[in-house]
């Protein structure tokens, strides 16, 4: 399809940023496995025999076994990776965790609504910020118009037949000025998400979704990326991963998930990802040391993943201190072996996208308020 | 955490209880117990506007109000457009039954005197203030609102946002009550302020909304809410080079009085926010959560000097009334809410001749918010001819003169919130202490999810809110009437016949360009 002029009416591509939040406290350890560090073998017995199967990334880590789809995105630079991340705070609970992640700190509103409530006309079009799933992320409270979407049929003008729609576009013929230009930008979004609705088009580039509802959502972004309509901002959630009791089977499976449909993603979108930034986050990591359940309980520092255009990829980024027993956090004498800690901030990661999306110094003051940013240089 | 009352309503004991209480009262509409979709029945003499124009009466109710319903043209032209200002303006005289009855029954937390930031009544005291009894001269109690889940208390101070801007006959005070909302903007995701919103809500916002300007600035400065949003509570001198916290020191001289061009220095703000240092509010983890006091020992106590004045050392909190003081009494104040009223009930870009009328009221009145408002309602700007139905309806608007324009009954449950939220309009959701946006350019990318809101009201698809249209049809006599009625005019040729031609005419006239404007 030929670019058209986004549903703003500016004409200008924009880029389009999908920030995808894997609740429940992925385990970054067991997505991005320290596999030459000694110390994770040793606190990781039965878990790290499993990891030293996955994809070799580099001398030091490794990528969880069923992630081997991103394996190209690597190679070919396209994925950074960030080791060690997350909230300053130091609590434990995921709800405290995530709230205070999407909200950036103790912060009204989300760190991504406010981004794009500080950048007029960003995020101001019909359907430039999408919520997959059923309800508004944090991250997004205080965007300009946020549309929560599981379907197209979200998207259509509901209920309307073809005489009402007639005489409404009859009705808003005759505005000029403002009123009537944001009515036919309307008018022109609706007729190519229906577009997308009635006809729709298999993805490109052989790319094959799976049937996950993940994976679908997924699908469904891209259809909205490449139907130009304006699409800007867009979240995503990938749940389940509280992993404390016998971690390696659920672990598999949303790694599995999370990797294919993004690499299934990124295939459809094509050249298309030279716009497009994603961005995978998780509230907290978890514990260094195995439990006696094979599972992890609630730590620390975790893992973000950055895919798309413009990225330094096939890297990794941030500050790194091995798994040492004296370099780990630790909650107190009777703690066991400790955690991995905080060593960069996500905001540190979150503000080097942002700077790729066109935000200025004075955009990620107001995104993230009291905070000193220091920026990862992820991007070229 | 224990279950809410809220949450205890919403079982099968709650409905019973409520049923059994709440029968035997006459004349009622006996939908409005327990939160079901409610709506005022229509009576009187419903004629509908005859004039090919917005005239000087439907103008009123666009700006006074958050819709016009059936019958409210008939009315107030009955009584006269003067009157009419004068009943708005003077909102405790209002009969209000059915409203505050509504709100009594689903959200009676949100006003439990147990809750409030003010001084308890001269009833007989409990356990608590037996044993502290200075408490009861304090405004000690708002920590009781601790003990509800923060998203059950914002949806249902939300849902009685929704349903007072719909129900209440006291459309005024609504309309100022979001003004303020907006002017002291408080986004209660933000801290412990997501439980402290509600008192601030109640106590702080609608107690003062048609008061006085400079007595409602002292509620919100002292407002546990807004110390926790604005960081007050975190402005202290405890010696040495302690440099204070200037957030809220700033916000209220660029935001809540004198305006960003209002002619203060950074060193006035620095040295207000050393005025306020040591007000700060007990937070959840310290027993008497919630509660509002002054440090004496994280205040700083020395002399400073806050536009030109001296603020002598040694006044402790007495500084804070002395700088409020020097900010509702400027000139550079009464300017920048003179301009964002005429804002609001003029047009987006005021003339000028109305700002200066109305900042001159405002400081005869000494800061009396009714003749402020009576002065802007009576210059020639607001009856100007070319600025009715100028302004851009900002989605709220939109969504609760449907609901009047149609006598839909409503809870105001989750699909309208949804609604709003969609529309980018929910209440208490804008994070920046600069409150939502009154400019039309903000708003006119949400005509999508206006118009489906229209089609789905009319429809029957939003869930707890209900429009009988056929019956509408026949009480205003015809769907020329309810053209007029919705319209506040007579409809052009052309929304006639597009009316007619679209199959489902009142949807239509709710998402016309016509009734996107006020």
């Amino acid at each position: 399809m030929a670019t058209q002029a986004v549903i703003s009416g500016q004409g200008d591509q924009r880029r389009t940023l999908v920030v995808i939040f894997l609740r429940g406290a992925a385990d970054g350890l067991a997505l991005v496995p320290p596999l030459g560090d000694d110390h994770f073998h040793r606190a990781r017995p039965r878990l790290a025999a499993v990891a030293t199967k996955g994809v070799r990334l580099d001398d030091l880590f490794g990528l969880h076994a069923r992630m081997r789809s991103l394996e190209n995105a690597w190679r070919e630079g396209e994925l950074a990776i960030v080791h060690a991340c997350g909230i300053e705070d130091d609590t434990r609970s995921h709800f405290e965790a995530q709230d205070l992640m999407e909200h950036g700190g103790v912060a009204a509103g989300g760190w991504l609504g406010r981004y794009l409530r500080s950048r007029p006309p960003a995020g101001a079009g019909a359907l430039a910020c999408v919520a997959v799933g059923k309800a508004l992320p944090e991250c997004l409270i205080g965007a300009p118009s946020v549309s929560v979407m599981q379907t197209f049929e979200d998207f259509s003008l509901g209920g309307g037949t073809p005489a009402f729609r007639a005489q409404l576009e009859r009705l808003y013929a005759m505005e000029r000025g403002d009123l009537g230009a944001a009515a036919r930008d309307t008018f022109d979004a609706l007729v190519r998400i229906e577009a997308l609705r009635t006809s729709p088009r298999p993805p490109d580039n052989g790319a094959i979704y799976g049937r996950d509802e993940f994976s679908a959502g997924l699908a469904r972004l891209a259809q909205l990326i490449k139907a130009d309509v304006g699409l800007e901002a867009a979240s995503i959630d990938l749940p389940g991963w509280d992993s404390h009791f016998a971690q390696q089977g659920q672990v598999d499976t949303l790694a599995g998930r999370l990797a294919d449909g993004i690499a299934a993603f990124r295939r459809d979108l094509g050249l298309r990802m030279a716009t497009t930034t994603v961005v995978v986050m998780t509230e907290f990591g978890r514990t260094v040391e195995e439990n006696s359940a094979f599972g992890t309980d609630h730590g620390r520092g975790s893992t973000m993943l950055v895919l798309g255009g413009g990225v330094r990829g096939g890297r990794m980024h941030g500050e790194w201190h091995g798994l040492a027993p004296e370099k780990l956090e630790r909650r107190g004498v009777l703690e066991g072996y400790g955690d991995l800690p905080v060593l960069n901030n996500y905001r540190n990661v979150l503000g080097a996208v942002l700077n790729r999306h066109g935000g200025t110094s004075a955009n990620l003051a107001a995104t993230f308020p009291e905070f000193s940013l220091n920026t990862l240089p992820l991007f070229d | 955490m224990r279950p809410t009352r809220r949450q205890f309503i919403a079982t099968g004991a709650g409905a019973v209880l409520a049923t059994g209480t709440g029968c035997g009262r006459g004349g009622e509409d006996v939908r409005s117990r327990m939160g079901l979709p409610t709506h005022r029945p229509l009576s009187g003499d419903v004629t509908p506007p005859a004039g090919r124009e917005i005239d000087a009466v439907s103008h009123a109710l666009n700006r006074l109000t958050f819709g016009v319903r059936p019958g409210d043209h008939r009315r107030v032209a009955a009584m006269g457009v003067p009157a009419f200002i004068e009943e708005q303006l003077a909102p405790e005289k209002i009969e209000d039954r059915l409203c505050e009855r509504v709100l009594r029954r689903g959200f009676d937390h949100l006003s439990d005197p147990r809750s409030s930031l003010l001084p308890r009544g001269a009833g007989a005291p409990d356990a608590l203030a037996r044993m502290f009894p200075a408490l009861e001269h304090q405004s000690t109690r708002v920590g009781e609102l601790y003990e509800f889940k923060d998203k059950t208390l914002l949806e249902d101070l939300s849902r009685a946002t929704v349903l007072r801007a719909v129900l209440s006959e006291r459309q005024l005070l609504e309309v100022m009550v979001q003004f303020w909302t907006d002017h002291f903007n408080i986004d209660p995701s933000k801290g412990e302020s997501r439980w402290l919103k509600a008192a601030d809500d109640r106590d702080v916002i609608r107690a003062h909304a048609l008061g006085n300007f400079r007595a409602l600035l002292r509620a919100s400065a002292v407002s546990p809410a807004m110390l926790w949003y604005l960081d007050g509570r975190v402005n202290r001198h405890a010696g040495g080079n302690d440099r204070p916290n200037e957030n809220y020191a700033r916000e209220l001289l660029e935001l809540h009085t004198l305006g960003v061009h209002g002619g203060y220095t950074q060193g006035d703000v620095l040295e207000v926010a050393r005025c306020l240092t040591g007000w700060t509010v007990r937070d959840r983890k310290r027993f008497l959560r919630g509660r509002v006091e002054f440090m004496a020992r994280l205040h700083d106590d020395g002399p400073k000097r806050v536009l030109g004045h001296e603020v002598p050392a040694g006044l402790g909190p007495g500084d804070l009334d002395r700088v409020l003081d020097i900010l509702a009494g400027h000139p550079a104040t009464a300017r920048h809410l003179a301009g964002k009223l005429c804002r609001r009930f003029i047009a987006d870009d005021p003339p000028e001749t109305a700002v200066a009328a109305v900042a001159a009221a405002f400081t005869a009145a000494g800061g009396a918010i009714p003749a402020t408002l009576r002065a802007l309602f009576a210059t020639p700007e607001f009856g100007a001819p070319g600025v009715r139905a100028a302004k851009f309806k900002r989605p709220f608007h939109f969504v609760v003169s449907a609901l009047r324009a149609t006598n839909a009954r409503t809870d105001s449950s989750r699909d309208v919130l949804d609604a709003l939220v969609r529309l980018g309009h929910a209440p208490f959701r804008w994070a920046t202490p600069d409150g939502y946006p009154e400019e039309a350019g903000h708003w006119r990318n949400t005509l999508l999810w206006r118009w489906n809101f229209a089609t789905a009201l009319v429809g029957g698809r939003v869930r707890g809110s209900t429009v009988d249209a056929a019956g509408l049809r026949q009480t205003l006599g015809g769907d020329d009437a309810v053209m007029a009625t919705v319209l506040g005019r007579l409809p052009t040729e052309t929304e006639r016949v597009a009316y007619h031609q679209s199959r489902s005419g009142l949807a239509l006239l709710l998402a016309s360009p016509a009734f996107q404007a006020c």
